[in-house]
């Protein structure tokens, strides 16, 4: 804002200039502040601006030399239009000159940009191999876009003590320092993962397979979006990236490949379960479950989604987050304490998972009620005829508000 | 449209215009239509000149539609979570606010000017094809009327403008409104390429005498690049536009990922089109502005040869780059690098066209009228844009960037800062011309800032917006992801949203100004402006055929030249007058001009096309209906000859040899 | 459909321009050539979607079990001849012989009328051997693809037909031999896509 104002002090006051510097305040707002953006610290989850991550970073370190040169150029060109108006305005001057122009001049003007752009151009050509290198990757999860939400799917890596494939959705969680390959596709539409403070987008295609590079320096939590519009609901399909110490994501992993543990007998979470069993598991698996007569269950979302998928909600307490990331599963002052916290306390904090306190109740039973009241989504079964019947979307259960208590109650058990 | 009879005998009175007569038989399947007053002279008209007013008055109707949907789309981010739409609609609405303002607003309105002002610039009497023309100008009035009848009839296309497969399938868009879309396009697309032809051969064949290529005004060249840009694009989009019709209403596979498709054709196909498109957009304002500057800054187009060779370079430059809309898409790093670098290359012919506007006004005259003022505008704004574009032709920082509000931000200021700013100026600077009045420059003025700044008000946040994160086509945004600081999202948003009003009251200042200029605005002068070129040598507005006697060229600025001439000190001092000039015009009148006579035929074959699509989308026989009406439409065109031959004419051109006639077309 | 109206519209507006035309080339003649210039443009996208999904048969028949080529390219010779009897309709017309010129549009026509008649044959032989519209991607595009070739054949024996009704009633506006031309102009041009596609889809195996 600086530059501003001393712009305009250092011109005389001419009778035109006032209208040109208004014109031009914007302009200058916009290319030089561009500099400006860059030093001010800002709390947008989202900012392009704030890399965290090696990946970003290398883009940052391209960009930011990019932003400032074309900031300059903007302010040259705005510098001299703004010159000529106020020098060559009608003072009743005699009719100028007929010239036609000075090749030398131009072609000097012509290379000069010509130039800074192939140093630009080198520099990209580089940064463009550096971002796809896969050589080095770490560790691979997979991850499925559908209409509204991301599935990720890590499969078995020893060395990170996955000893049997992890499939969670809502956070996509990785561990501090670590060079994450995500491989990527979609079951639908075409999405685009996007966590901007670790990389750049890239977008998932049915049918193919992207490659996507995470890598993230601190633990914490980074929040993304995705930005391939994919449809109604394109606008409530978030993602966060949760990186943990490479200790506390082995704490996170065996959670995940924890057995899974019904509720007490005789409790209103066992009540819940069967509750679930009955509504829930056509659609969505919880690993481990049995029905009363000790035989597994497993959901069968393809017969009722068009996409073939619903989130699996094993560990489902151990994600802040639910319905494609939509709706915090924590209250906003539990979910504040875990964002804002230190990166040396974030880890057991995160792991904490969600306890009753803590629960958002309050969308959480609104979802259980009517999800499609809370996020628009193609769940009107009269409706359906293109999809064969098939819904795009969690539908309306029309439950009970006391299925609703059961409910709540056992999905607090899934730990 | 007449036979214009003129007095052999110089002795006789020259400036008095006979009455034109119009032919009373045709060789057609019906009688030509004779009216020349009423709504009749316009429906069935071919002269150039008022089809270019109809498409202008077509494309500003299409942006009060497409104006009307941003500030919806404003109102309902203005707020997070915001209630005004529903998410189906919010995506109609971008969809269709994109629509309207690339196909029916920008691209008629270009057509518009060019339609006007190409046979008066190259000193001619009508375009090549005059009933292609009004069969273009029919034909881009009912494919928009067509793609917004799908408002009323179950919902407008919901995919975005990019229309990405498979979204746009039948599974994921099921209403019909990505068939209304499609059609509709297919049928915008047939004026487009119709109009393309027909300029292209008006411009290469048409010039008066001695208008070399090099001589040709700005304007001229670069409606001329347009049209072959258009030419060579319009036919790859109505391939992709013909395979998503046959997935949605013939059963196709070929956008269906289960069926083996590549989504990804889609993409390529589109943007091998749309890329080519940006430059369709902008180039004819970069042509109106090339005018407007040299005329208020008194002095020739600087480089003229480089802005030529420039606008040739984007052309043909600009169809190595259509990559770059997809640098997201998971294309290997080699594309991606080449893309890159064609990207940024592209820049440099646009950087020069930059440094060539500066540079006119550099040393020059200055006069700051209205349309003075919205080209000076698009210099700085357009600039803004340009610069933020070579920010994301570095590949991976557009990763960061793509499908955000930056990118809405980048073309914003390319297409509203450029192409509409230059629309502007030439609407201010040309006023005189179409309709003999000045537009009222004081409530120009007001006009201007309110869209300068209400311009830079909505769109200049979109810059913080995206560079925080927030993608496009979202119908809300919530307070979780806005942030706290001076680049909290809720404040640039709402900035943005007010900007928006203030540009809606910038544009209803240009209505008032139309409604008070049409009602008792000042009579224009014959050269209001100290013009420069050809279109400038015939009355306010221009006679029905252009120019009494066809000038012969001797310069670029040929106008100019006619009126100034250097004296002994290298001084430019005034020859004559325009009014001299125009004498001198006048007192070599061709004896007899036959026009070309109005038609039937083109409104009908134009109205079989949205009747046949109406059908394939509904019910077959209809199509066939529509069908029988356009063979009906191309039998009847193909018997009548454009120009009645002269014994249609009533009067006969009695006694004259037909060696005095001048034909034109 | 519509740039084989806007073509027939071309070849038969204002002829006069031919005159004082900058470029020496009359008005309908460049027109028909830019014209001919957008149809590569379309056909190119079209073989391109061929080209992409040509072996992309899915469950339906490879193309090497329907295609019968002996039969393809006798009727693809027909239409090679056609070209052959367009240029002496051409060169009659220039000549100011109004019967040859008949006589040659005519068997011009009748040529076409084969190819277009073999291609209805080989598409309902093609449907008969569960090769339908929407069986494959290959099958898709590979009827698009022709399917708008023959679209442009038949409306170009459409046009050759009226010229010749027109003609014989004397009722061509303008030039008579340029008429014939421009006709002839678009009649090769669809040839050549011919020999395109017949050597793209039927003698280059996916």
């Amino acid at each position: 804002m600086n530059h501003i104002e001393s712009t305009s002090d250092a011109v005389p006051q001419v009778h035109m200039l006032g209208r040109v510097m208004r014109r031009l305040k914007p302009m200058v707002l916009g290319a030089a502040g561009t500099v400006f953006l860059a030093s001010c610290a800002s709390n947008a989850p989202q900012d392009t601006w704030v890399p965290k991550g090696p990946n970003a970073q290398k883009i940052d370190s391209l960009q930011k030399p990019v932003f400032a040169v074309a900031g300059i150029i903007g302010v040259i060109v705005a510098v001299v239009v703004t010159y000529s108006v106020i020098k060559f305005r009608d003072r009743g001057q005699p009719i100028p000159k007929q010239s036609h122009g000075n090749p030398a001049l131009e072609i000097t003007l012509t290379i000069i940009p010509a130039l800074i752009l192939a140093v630009v151009g080198v520099f990209t050509f580089r940064t463009v191999f550096d971002l796809n290198k896969t050589s080095d990757t770490q560790m691979i999860i997979n991850v499925t876009g559908q209409q509204w939400w991301w599935e990720y799917d890590y499969p078995a890596n020893n060395e990170y003590g996955i000893t049997q494939p992890i499939i969670t959705s809502g956070q996509l969680v990785i561990p501090v320092g670590t060079k994450v390959m995500l491989r990527q596709t979609s079951r639908d539409v075409i999405h685009s993962y996007w966590i901007p403070a670790l990389n750049g987008k890239r977008d998932a295609v049915p049918g193919r397979i992207t490659i996507n590079r995470l890598e993230a320096d601190e633990p914490g939590i980074y929040a993304g979006q995705c930005t391939e519009f994919c449809g109604l609901s394109h606008a409530n399909m978030r993602m966060e990236a949760v990186a943990l110490s490479k200790e506390d994501f082995a704490k996170w992993v065996s959670n995940q490949l924890k057995t899974y543990a019904a509720p007490a007998e005789n409790t209103l979470a066992k009540e819940g379960e069967t509750v679930f069993l009955n509504q829930c598991t056509r659609c969505h698996q919880v690993n481990g479950l049995t029905r009363a007569d000790g035989t597994p269950v497993i959901a069968a979302p393809d017969e009722n989604v068009w996409s073939g998928a619903a989130p699996n909600l094993s560990h489902l307490m151990s994600r802040n987050t639910f319905a494609g990331a939509m709706f915090n599963l924590v209250t906003p002052e539990c979910r504040t304490d875990v964002w804002k916290s230190e990166s040396l306390t974030f880890g057991a904090k995160y792991l904490a998972g969600v306890d009753e306190p803590c629960l958002n109740q309050t969308d959480l039973r609104g979802w259980l009620r009517n999800a499609p009241a809370m996020k628009p989504m193609y769940a009107n079964p009269a409706l359906l005829a293109a999809t064969g019947g098939k819904y795009r979307g969690m539908p309306n259960l029309g439950l009970s508000e006391s299925d609703i208590e059961k409910l709540v109650a056992y999905l607090l058990t899934l730990k | 449209m007449a036979i214009i009879e003129r007095p052999v005998s110089l002795e006789v009175q020259p400036l008095i215009v006979v009455a034109p007569a119009t032919p009373s038989s045709a060789m057609g399947a019906v009688k030509r239509p004779v009216v020349t007053k009423g709504w009749r002279q316009w429906v069935f008209t071919v002269d150039h000149k008022k089809l270019g007013l109809m498409y202008m008055a077509t494309a500003m109707f299409f942006f009060l539609v497409g104006g009307i949907e941003a500030v919806l789309i404003r109102l309902q981010l203005a707020l997070p979570d915001g209630k005004i739409l529903n998410a189906d609609l919010y995506n109609q609405m971008f969809t269709m606010h994109a629509t309207t303002m690339v196909f029916l607003f920008v691209m008629p309105m270009a057509a518009g000017f060019a339609n006007y002002f190409i046979p008066l610039q190259i000193g001619a009497r009508d375009v090549a094809f005059p009933r292609i023309n009004a069969f273009g100008f029919w034909a881009l009035l009912f494919g928009g009327l067509f793609i917004n009848l799908s408002w009323f009839l179950g919902g407008a296309a919901d995919g975005g403008w990019f229309m990405y497969a498979p979204n746009s399938g039948p599974i994921f868009s099921p209403s019909h409104g990505v068939d209304f879309w499609t059609f509709g396009l297919q049928i915008a697309g047939i004026a487009s390429l119709t109009g393309a032809i027909n300029l292209i051969v008006t411009v290469l064949n048409m010039r008066a005498p001695g208008m070399k290529l090099m001589r040709m005004p700005i304007f001229t060249w670069m409606i001329l690049v347009v049209q072959f840009l258009l030419a060579f694009a319009v036919p790859v989009i109505t391939v992709a536009l013909f395979l998503l019709s046959f997935q949605r209403n013939f059963g196709a596979t070929f956008f269906d990922v289960a069926a083996g498709a590549d989504p990804l054709l889609w993409q390529h196909l589109f943007w091998i089109f749309g890329h080519p498109e940006v430059y369709i957009l902008i180039l004819p304002s970069f042509g109106i502005i090339s005018e407007v500057l040299p005329v208020f800054s008194r002095k020739p187009l600087f480089g003229y040869p480089f802005v030529v060779f420039s606008g040739a370079a984007i052309g043909f430059v600009g169809w190595g780059v259509w990559a770059h809309h997809m640098f997201a898409s998971g294309l290997g790093p080699v594309s991606v690098a080449v893309f890159s670098i064609s990207t940024m290359a592209i820049a440099v012919p646009t950087g020069v066209k930059i440094v060539n506007w500066t540079l006119t006004l550099w040393g020059g005259k200055l006069w700051f009228t209205t349309a003075m003022k919205f080209s000076i505008g698009l210099i700085v704004l357009f600039t803004i844009g340009g610069l933020s574009g070579v920010t994301h032709a570095v590949a991976p920082s557009d990763t960061q960037q793509t499908d955000t509000y930056y990118i809405v931000a980048h073309f914003h200021y390319v297409l509203f800062g450029g192409a509409v700013l230059g629309l502007f100026s030439g609407f201010y600077y040309w006023w005189p011309k179409m309709f003999g009045k000045m537009l009222n420059e004081k409530l120009g003025t007001w006009n201007f800032w309110f869209m300068v700044v209400g311009m830079n008000l909505t769109f200049g946040p979109m810059h913080i917006l995206g560079l925080q994160g927030q993608p496009r086509r979202m119908y809300q945004w919530t307070e979780n992801r806005a942030g706290e600081g001076f680049f909290n999202l809720g404040f640039w948003n709402l900035i943005a949203s007010i900007g928006s009003l203030v540009l809606v009251v910038g544009v209803f200042l240009f209505l008032v100004n139309i409604y008070i200029t049409a009602r008792n605005g000042k009579v224009a002068p014959l050269d209001p402006w100290g013009a420069r070129s050809l279109e400038w040598m015939t009355s306010n507005p221009p006679k029905e055929h252009n120019f009494d006697s066809i000038p012969t060229v001797h310069h670029l600025d040929e106008f100019f030249h006619r009126k100034y001439a250097e004296d002994a000190n290298g001084q430019m001092q005034q020859v004559a007058t325009a009014e001299q000039v125009l004498k001198q015009l006048e007192d070599n009148a061709d004896a007899h001009i036959h026009m070309p006579s109005p038609s039937y035929w083109p409104i009908i074959l134009a109205f079989g096309l949205p009747v046949t699509c109406l059908g394939l989308i509904y019910s077959i026989p209809l199509a066939i209906f529509g069908g029988l009406i356009i063979l009906m439409g191309t039998f009847g065109w193909a018997l009548e000859p454009s120009t009645a031959p002269d014994s249609d004419f009533d009067p006969p051109s009695s006694g004259d040899t037909s060696k005095d006639v001048v034909h034109v077309g | 459909m519509w740039f084989t109206l806007d073509n027939l519209a071309t070849a038969h507006d204002t002829h006069e321009g031919a005159a004082h035309s900058s470029t020496g080339l009359s008005n309908v003649k460049l027109g028909m050539w830019l014209f001919l210039g957008t149809e590569c443009l379309l056909f190119g996208g079209l073989i391109s979607t061929y080209m992409l999904y040509r072996g992309r048969v899915g469950t339906g028949p490879r193309p090497s079990q329907v295609f019968d080529i002996p039969f393809t390219s006798v009727s693809s010779f027909v239409l090679l001849m056609s070209s052959l009897t367009m240029v002496l309709a051409v060169s009659a017309a220039h000549k100011r012989d109004d019967r040859s010129t008949n006589l040659w549009l005519v068997i011009t026509a009748l040529l076409g009328t084969t190819f277009v008649g073999g291609q209805v044959y080989e598409f309902t032989a093609f449907y008969n051997e569960g090769m339908g519209f929407s069986t494959s991607l290959f099958s898709s595009s590979f009827f698009v693809l022709t399917g708008f070739h023959g679209v442009h054949v038949t409306v170009g024996i459409i046009m050759l037909l009226a010229l010749r009704g027109m003609l014989k009633n004397n009722k061509v506006p303008g030039s008579r031999s340029e008429t014939v031309e421009m006709i002839g102009l678009y009649w090769h041009f669809v040839d050549i896509v011919w020999i395109i596609i017949f050597t793209l889809i039927y003698l280059i195996p996916a």
